[in-house]
């Protein structure tokens, strides 16, 4: 066999440049902008499409366009609801009952009604152990949640009742004043039963329903297409109760999990919102094109879950130098670069509920700790490895805790990338060392960042166990007065700090370029911007990026 | 006696061994030569250059970020302020190393294998031919991917995992080669002799086909760069903070409109080295072997 040099020269350079592209759209932003059809980069492709089993940002993304629970997202504020399947609701003075009246014109898009005893069959199925649903520790805010969980009580004494087809009954373990907050979030949200059992068993968690032509939502949107690593599609729901408000006429979720990709294609004109901004491009973008580059505060933390039964990484001390040795400012100005801030502690500050300081970068006392652990300069200490899950942001990340690491204690660590399935696959099965994880809120309050750690829970994922801890946490779901509850969660939190089961390493903020043809884009502090409200403009106003969109 | 001596006269010319006679022609190949003395240089550079550089591999200055190539820095850092110039160099070394050393795996098993089938022949040849046909027939990249799930993401492994996917066609040519020779006078006569079968096929046979059996090999060193790039390209390859030039390639290409020297210089030396190992094989082709003559 004879190689042509010529041809291997072609090779090598189609190589370095070639592979960067990608498939080619059928649909531009300009006629997506036309025909009402959004166009938006959705990071990966979901695992699940079952709202009760979903747990990443681009599922979420996908769920509020397919279902809706007995509330809906704002479009505007983060502190309030509007009115989803329930088109009223009261509540007992402690807010630990909670009567909610679902709308006669509710139905799913086959045409059949949603009625209360879809949520209650769909809760009772959240909280069922073989579903192996990460968020049904979620549900334990219901009366006898936990218990029904572990079996000990049978469906009756659950806390939630159908009063009549249409009327849903909700008692809680305690006071919950931002209940309303809570079940904005999918694991709240009622799934099809009799779609569920027409495919399948209930319980099974590959049921095919959730297929393409099987499908069964009662979202503003139904599912048209799901090509894997290509395209989600999704189209108006013409029985969707609100239709006649919903202005555009469908969703095209592409999964592109390269930032530099999703940057391109944004600048090719072939996508009208992005889930990120590569770091290398914001400088630029903030400055050349204010009107697209949109940069919100987020209230999520990025951080580094620990297996904390590996050997070494067991040792409190050894995961506490771990946190004392990042410089997390230098990394949020050098690296990350969009307005990010360092994170003391695992909760973001929010309202009465300032963020804790307690890890800043020591050196000193993060070579100290490890020393008394027994690994002096880092000698002896196990190879370990960071996973990741495959994005240039993570990994420059990723590289830059190495190096720190490596420098301040003398610890050498590896980095493992994994396509974003298999990584959450190794994060449920506790197979990793260290991981970087990102937690948005699942609701504007500080529990939504300690709940996940309490023992068993399924988002924990870090062997971590500590009785107080749940203790605590269980405290402040029986106490009813703001302030004394953030003062309950405030101690949960600073123990989960006193054993760092997971490093805060920052705060997030959210970049993402908005093309001009989408209105109602509003900055969200969960980031959570939901579909039925967007308005596309046809043709789009002028823009600072016109220049490269009419070549 | 002494006529006999004093006939041959002192001006004539010595013989000239197969190999010099191969070394005149290859030193005519103007474009081989050039090739060959760049080669060097960059192997030079590549193994002996990142002792002298002032900078380490991983050394980050997160304040500095992505400078173009500079006095201080000739070839420009990267987003976390590390050197280029010693991220290529190495990155060279590994890229050198995977080439250099997959293809010797490839060269020891193809060899082996190949001379084996062919000169055994029969049915022994036909089961083993058939085994090689069956590794053809997997994906080829699927095949690499699979074998370093399997081992493991070690360095060490990725060479051998290259390289023993390899061999495959190396095999097929030897075996060719064996064949044809197997049936000549002096294999009938070493086998009279007496020699046992591995004595024959590595004694006398093998050095007979060792002039395609080179000049693949040079051809199989930058097919085997080539994959490790795409593998680093995937993310299989080398593991950061150490760096291929796959893998420069790969993140530069990334940021190549914001910072398009990290790209383009890797990829310089990549194509470089892939051209001259090319023309030096296709040199050392001519050269050695006498009967392909002139094409």
């Amino acid at each position: 066999m004879r190689l042509n040099p010529l041809l291997i020269l072609l090779c090598a350079l189609l190589a370095t440049v070639g592979l960067t592209g990608c498939g080619s759209g059928t649909m531009d932003a300009k006629q997506g902008a036309e025909q009402k059809i959004l166009l938006v980069g959705n990071g990966a492709d979901p695992r699940f499409m079952d709202p009760q089993l979903v747990n990443s940002t681009s599922e979420h993304h996908l769920m509020i366009a397919l279902f809706e629970g007995l509330v809906a997202e704002h479009p505007s504020r983060d502190a309030e609801v509007e009115a989803g399947v329930a088109e009223r609701w009261d509540t007992n003075s402690d807010k630990s009952v909670w009567t909610f009246h679902l709308r006669p014109t509710a139905e799913w898009s086959d045409g059949v009604p949603v009625t209360a005893d879809d949520f209650v069959w769909s809760w009772r199925r959240m909280l069922t152990k073989s579903l192996a649903a990460e968020y049904s520790q979620m549900l334990f805010a219901l009366k006898n949640g936990e218990a029904f969980y572990e079996g000990k009580v049978d469906g009756e004494q659950l806390g939630v009742k159908a009063i009549d087809p249409k009327t849903l009954e909700v008692t809680l373990v305690g006071p919950t004043p931002h209940f309303l907050l809570m079940i904005l979030h999918t694991s709240w949200w009622p799934v099809p039963r009799h779609c569920i059992e027409k495919y399948g068993d209930a319980l099974d968690r590959v049921n095919p329903w959730t297929q393409e032509g099987k499908m069964v939502g009662n979202g503003a949107f139904t599912l048209k297409r799901n090509l894997f690593r290509q395209v989600i599609e999704v189209e108006k729901n013409p029985r969707y109760w609100d239709a006649a408000n919903v202005k555009i006429n469908g969703v095209r979720f592409y999964p592109i999990d390269s930032d530099s990709t999703e940057e391109r294609l944004f600048r090719r004109g072939m996508l009208h919102i992005t889930t990120v901004v590569p770091l290398d491009k914001i400088p630029a973008y903030r400055k050349n094109h204010p009107d697209i580059y949109h940069q919100d505060p987020n209230t999520a933390v990025y951080f580094y879950r620990i297996n904390t039964e590996r050997p070494a990484l067991k040792d409190i001390r050894v995961r506490k130098a771990l946190a004392y040795a990042i410089d997390r400012q230098s990394l949020v100005t050098n690296i990350t670069r969009a307005g990010q801030t360092p994170a003391g502690g695992i909760v973001p500050g929010m309202e009465g509920y300032p963020a804790s300081t307690v890890f800043n970068f020591d050196p000193a006392k993060a070579q100290a700790l490890l020393a008394e652990a027994g690994y002096p300069g880092g000698k002896d200490f196990p190879k370990f490895e960071i996973l990741i899950n495959t994005s240039e942001a993570h990994r420059a990340i990723a590289e830059v805790m190495q190096q720190m690491w490596q420098k301040h204690l003398g610890i050498k660590v590896g980095i493992l990338n994994q396509d974003f399935g298999v990584y959450l696959d190794s994060m449920s099965r506790i197979d990793y060392d260290i991981m970087r994880g990102g937690w948005n809120a699942d609701y504007l309050d500080p529990a939504t960042f300690i709940d996940m750690w309490t023992t068993g829970n399924g988002n924990n994922n870090t062997h971590w166990s500590n009785p107080k801890f749940d203790q605590l946490v269980k405290d402040a779901t029986q106490e009813g007065d703001g302030a004394k509850r953030f003062a309950i969660l405030r101690q949960a939190e600073e123990v989960f700090l006193s054993e760092v089961p997971a490093i805060p390493v920052y705060f997030y903020t959210r970049s993402h370029l908005v093309h001009p043809a989408v209105k109602e884009w509003h900055p969200k502090l969960l980031d959570v911007h939901p579909w039925k409200h967007y308005e596309l403009l046809s043709p789009p106003p002028a823009s600072s990026m016109d220049a490269s969109w009419n070549k | 006696m002494t006529a006999a001596a004093s006939a041959i006269p002192a001006s004539l010319p010595r013989g000239r061994s197969l190999g010099q006679d191969a070394w005149a022609r290859l030193r005519k190949n103007k474009l081989a030569m050039v090739c060959g003395v760049v080669l060097i240089a960059i192997f030079l550079m590549c193994y002996l250059g990142p002792l002298f550089c002032t900078y380490r591999l991983d050394a980050q200055d997160l304040e500095l970020k992505a400078t173009p190539p500079s006095a201080a820095h000739w070839f420009g850092t990267d987003e976390a302020g590390r050197d280029q110039l010693v991220r290529v160099l190495s990155g060279g070394r590994v890229s050198l190393n995977v080439g250099l050393l997959a293809t010797a795996v490839s060269l020891i098993i193809g060899v082996a294998y190949g001379a084996t089938a062919g000169y055994l022949g029969g049915r022994t040849d036909s089961v083993m031919m058939r085994f090689v046909d069956v590794l053809y027939s997997l994906p080829f990249m699927v095949f690499v991917i699979l074998l370093t799930v399997a081992f493991g993401r070690s360095m060490w492994l990725l060479y051998l995992a290259i390289g023993a996917v390899e061999w495959l066609t190396m095999a097929r040519i030897v075996r060719a080669g064996v064949q044809a020779q197997a049936r000549m006078e002096f294999v009938e006569a070493a086998r009279s002799l007496g020699l046992s079968n591995s004595r024959i096929i590595f004694r006398h046979i093998v050095p007979n086909v060792l002039g395609p059996v080179i000049v693949y090999t040079t051809l199989t060193v930058p097919a085997v760069m080539l994959l490790e790039a795409a593998l680093s390209f995937l993310g299989l390859g080398v593991q950061p903070p150490n760096s291929s030039w796959g893998s420069l390639i790969d993140q530069g290409a990334k940021s190549m409109e914001t910072y398009p020297w990290l790209l383009v210089i890797p990829a310089a030396f990549f194509s470089v080295t892939l051209f001259c190992l090319n023309f030096v094989g296709d040199g050392l082709r001519d050269a050695i072997d006498v009967r392909s003559g002139k094409d």
